[in-house]
């Protein structure tokens, strides 16, 4: 037993005498139940009594003192009724810790679970990008809120029949876009109101009418939506977050062309206060699309590529499939349509060509000659790894630090099983609160990947 | 056995159930009631030992503290559960921890369980209890009554409605005897076409054997004694508008008006009427006629103050707000209004029901959610819908369900929608998967 010459401290839960460290009470925070409950006061040696069940104090004490929940509380107590007692004594940040899945590992994530909706099950949509790892699912003309530990926080039902694209721009609040009705629409999640849309007109172009929107991003200075009208002209609008009016038009284009069609994807880079789109067409002949780079205060393109057309001749016929940002390091990643080759570029170091491929001949991997699915089509980045999707397979780039040449070594692998990519195309990949969430084209629900470091065991005795 | 120090003067109470000490507070012991034997154990100190499970007490305890019901209680039958709760006098917790109207969300619905009926008739209609969430259903004959943790059940035999003369007022918790039959006054055998109830009244529609009167008696619901006759339409001629009598009564709360529906198909196409009455002055407020498009089904919902149709040739909802009363086409269609060929019967068998702030409408055997988009506009922000109300559907329809029969009828009680099918013998309960513990 180690040796503690510390200041102790009784408790009377409910009837039962529960005995700890001072400090180990005080770890939670100041303001906190417990806390309070442990200064030194009058009480004399009479223990504190607090009118809660034993059993589950308990297991907050065994949380305080070890930081992590006892193996079989799992079975014994539901997340919800920890959840409420954590809350009482105030020391559910300290809980949301321990329940909070391994950092998520592309080369070690599993499939744990699939959220469905109730009704209208398809996500149309979903983002779960920001920071507090809860899930927002668009699905028909509603959008349901999942909050960090995954449980249904509420449904609401928008104004929209089909909602396409969905950001997260406060808290509470989501812009939704939609490709059968015009506009970008706000919506307040946690009162279930509609608050206000934002249109692109212009007085003087009576063209601009009924713009649709294809992709929103969100920053600190307001929200970036590509909106697409009929006549296919486009453009890039920055909506004040306040008033919801637009603040700027940057980057109009005629969208005659594929290189000028409206982008599909916007990420926000805030560390170099750039905006990043794109888009890509795929045809019978293979992908050609564009990545366009803007600063928004002055509204000028910063840099801009197509494909094909420009960069090495030798990836003629292997234009780019999806590109994403890893905001942290400023590192631009394309995954080649054909050939699955990894692409990247700092975004702080752009030129002529800034490219440097990575390709691996990992024979586990993907062969290119494996025929049908046809090409790479998603690409996300979380937590320096970059995940893409070929058809209904999902692989991960996940780099090794090699010390004798400095450069880090990247390698591909499978993060799924055969029997995982035969449910149907992967349409959208997004990462939070590190858990991957997958939604497939036609298949009812968002599957959610998680990296743990406990094996799962088999007896098969 | 020790008793955990505490000072004399504290309101801390210790209680021995089984061998077990407990130690809650008085504020705990007093929120159960002042006839449960919680309360009672604050005051006699005598009786602080209870002859009972501690297990089972531990988690009456724990409801009693937070509310909602701890995980452990799955170890036990809710059957348990409720004969301990009724010993202690605080079922009503339970209840309220296990199957309150708040815990209902419409938008997360989905088929839970089934409730099996004996027998070989399958229901003809439904009614939800008083409170809790249970359910009454009349099948053939029978009534079997399922309370509010739907694990006990009573069935009685009955007479029905449309066949038979008369309202009969069944008791059931007491074995299921006719405590008194209720007759349209001066007119004998007349069968009852729709029941209603407000908190001080009961409504009935009868219509007479011959099928040439009808009216809509009010009772008084304490004594069952007549208290006034309304909407008493006698046939002359072939006027056919008066001949339809009401099967659908409703009490609309916030209005203080009784909603009576009726409707009838005859070759040249469906006609009814919507009236709404005021049961004291005895007069008609409103009425609609319904010449085109007739209602298949019609209800009201308190909470959004609005009338809601499916019409029988469309299959579409309306709606018409309660406070525009008096309009001359009031219906607003919700959903596409195309000019449609009076022969067409897309409505027909579909049924419509409100809960809380939100409208259920089954078409064959799917349910469509209808729920309002509230708009709350921030700064100048422009609003984007043209519609005054903007109601929105969501359908329930699943693949897997697609090969069910037609939905007959759906009601609401507690955290809870039933539905019942054609030719099925069972119910179907629908709930959201709780966040708390479900048993």
């Amino acid at each position: 037993m180690a040796p503690d010459d510390g200041e102790r401290v009784k408790l009377n839960v409910g009837g039962e005498i529960f005995e700890t460290n001072v400090s180990t009470i005080q770890s939670t925070s100041p303001d906190s139940l417990l806390a309070a409950l442990t200064i030194p006061t009058s009480h004399g040696s009479i223990p504190v009594f607090i009118d809660r069940d034993p059993e589950i104090f308990a297991v907050i004490l065994n949380l305080l003192r070890t930081g992590r929940l006892p193996a079989n509380s799992s079975g014994v107590f539901s997340k919800q009724e920890l959840l409420d007692e954590a809350l009482y004594y105030g020391v559910e940040s300290l809980l949301r810790s321990a329940m909070f899945p391994s950092p998520l590992l592309g080369i070690d994530a599993s499939l744990v679970s699939t959220i469905t909706p109730a009704a209208d099950g398809v996500p149309s949509a979903f983002t779960a990008t920001a920071g507090d790892a809860s899930l927002w699912i668009a699905h028909g003309g509603q959008i349901s809120v999942y909050d960090w530990s995954l449980s249904h926080s509420g449904t609401v039902r928008t104004h929209l029949n089909d909602i396409t694209s969905i950001c997260r721009v406060w808290a509470e609040a989501a812009a939704i876009g939609s490709e059968s009705a015009s506009g970008l629409h706000f919506y307040d999640l946690s009162g279930g109101r509609y608050v206000g849309s934002t249109h692109w007109t212009d007085p003087e172009d009576p063209r601009i009418h009924k713009a649709r929107v294809a992709a929103v991003a969100d920053s600190s200075g307001g929200v970036f939506a590509s909106f697409d009208c009929l006549h296919r002209e486009n453009s890039v609008l920055q909506i004040d977050k306040s008033t919801l009016q637009v603040a700027a038009v940057i980057g109009q284009q005629s969208g005659s062309s594929a290189k000028t069609s409206v982008p599909e994807k916007l990420r926000w880079v805030p560390t170099n206060g750039l905006l990043v789109g794109s888009a890509v067409q795929r045809g019978v002949f293979g992908c050609s699309g564009y990545i366009r780079i803007w600063d928004p205060r002055s509204r000028n393109i910063v840099w801009e590529t197509s494909e094909p057309g420009s960069g090495r001749s030798s990836r003629f016929g292997d234009a780019l499939a999806d590109v994403d940002v890893d905001v942290e390091d400023s590192i631009l990643y394309k995954v080649c349509s054909k050939s699955g080759d990894l692409g990247m570029a700092d975004l702080r170091k752009l030129g002529e060509d800034p490219w440097v491929y990575v390709s691996d001949e990992n024979p586990g991997a993907w062969k290119s000659d494996d025929g049908g699915g046809g090409g790479y089509s998603v690409v996300h980045c979380y937590r320096k790894q970059v995940w893409a999707a070929r058809g209904g397979a999902l692989e991960v780039w996940s780099s090794v630090k090699d010390n004798i040449r400095g450069d880090p070594i990247r390698r591909r692998n499978f993060v799924d099983k055969e029997e995982d990519s035969i449910r149907g195309m992967i349409s959208k990949i997004e990462a939070g609160g590190d858990r991957m969430f997958v939604s497939r084209e036609y298949m009812e629900g968002v599957e959610v990947w998680e990296s743990c470091n406990f094996s799962s065991l088999v007896s098969v005795e | 056995m020790n008793f955990p120090i505490i000072s004399p003067e504290s309101n801390v109470v210790s209680v021995n159930v089984g061998g077990r000490i407990f130690q809650t507070t008085k504020q705990t012991l007093t929120l159960a009631g002042t006839d449960s034997l919680f309360s009672r154990l604050v005051t006699e100190s005598s009786t602080r030992f209870v002859d009972r499970d501690p297990d089972l007490f531990s988690v009456l305890l724990y409801i009693l503290r937070t509310g909602n019901l701890p995980a452990r209680s799955r170890a036990f039958d809710v059957r348990d559960l409720i004969e301990e709760s009724r010993y202690y006098g605080i079922e009503s917790f339970l209840i309220d921890s296990l199957s309150n109207s708040s815990q209902f969300e419409a938008f997360d619905l989905r088929k839970s369980r089934i409730l099996p009926l004996n027998g070989r008739d399958s229901p003809s209609t439904i009614a939800p209890t008083a409170n809790g969430g249970g359910l009454h259903v009349a099948h053939g004959s029978k009534i079997t009554s399922f309370d509010w943790s739907l694990r006990r059940k009573s069935t009685v035999v009955a007479a029905g409605a449309t066949d038979f003369p008369g309202l009969q007022i069944i008791d059931l918790d007491n074995g299921g005897f006719v405590r008194t039959t209720l007759n349209w006054e001066n007119v004998t055998s007349s069968t009852v076409q729709a029941i209603g109830s407000s908190s001080e009244f009961l409504f009935t529609s009868f219509e007479s054997s011959r099928r040439n009167s009808n009216s809509i008696m009010v009772y008084d619901l304490s004594t069952l004694l007549p208290v006034s006759e309304i909407d008493h339409c006698e046939i002359y001629g072939a006027d056919i508008d008066s001949a339809i009598p009401s099967t659908k009564l409703r009490w609309i709360q916030s209005c203080n008006l009784l909603m009576v529906s009726g409707s009838h198909s005859s070759p040249s196409g469906v006609s009814g009427h919507v009236r709404f009455w005021d049961v004291r002055s005895k007069n008609m407020v409103w009425e609609i006629k319904e010449t085109q498009d007739c209602f298949s089904d019609v209800t009201v919902s308190d909470n959004l103050s609005t009338v809601f149709k499916v019409g029988v040739t469309s299959g579409e909802v309306f709606y018409t707000d309660l406070r525009s009363l008096g309009s001359k086409d009031p219906w607003i269609c919700l959903g596409e209004e195309k000019k449609r060929s009076l022969n067409e019967r897309r409505g027909v068998g579909c049924k419509i029901e409100s809960y809380g702030n939100h409208v259920f409408c089954s078409k064959g055997s799917g349910i469509e959610l209808w729920s309002e988009v509230i708009t709350g506009l921030v700064g100048n922000a422009s609003r984007d819908v043209l519609e005054e109300r903007v109601f929105r559907k969501n359908s329930f329809a699943k693949l897997a369900d697609s090969g069910e029969n037609k939905i007959t009828g759906l009601a609401f009680g507690g955290n809870r929608m039933f539905v019942i099918r054609k030719d099925q013998q069972c119910i179907e309960v629908w709930q959201s998967p709780s966040r708390g513990v479900s048993i």
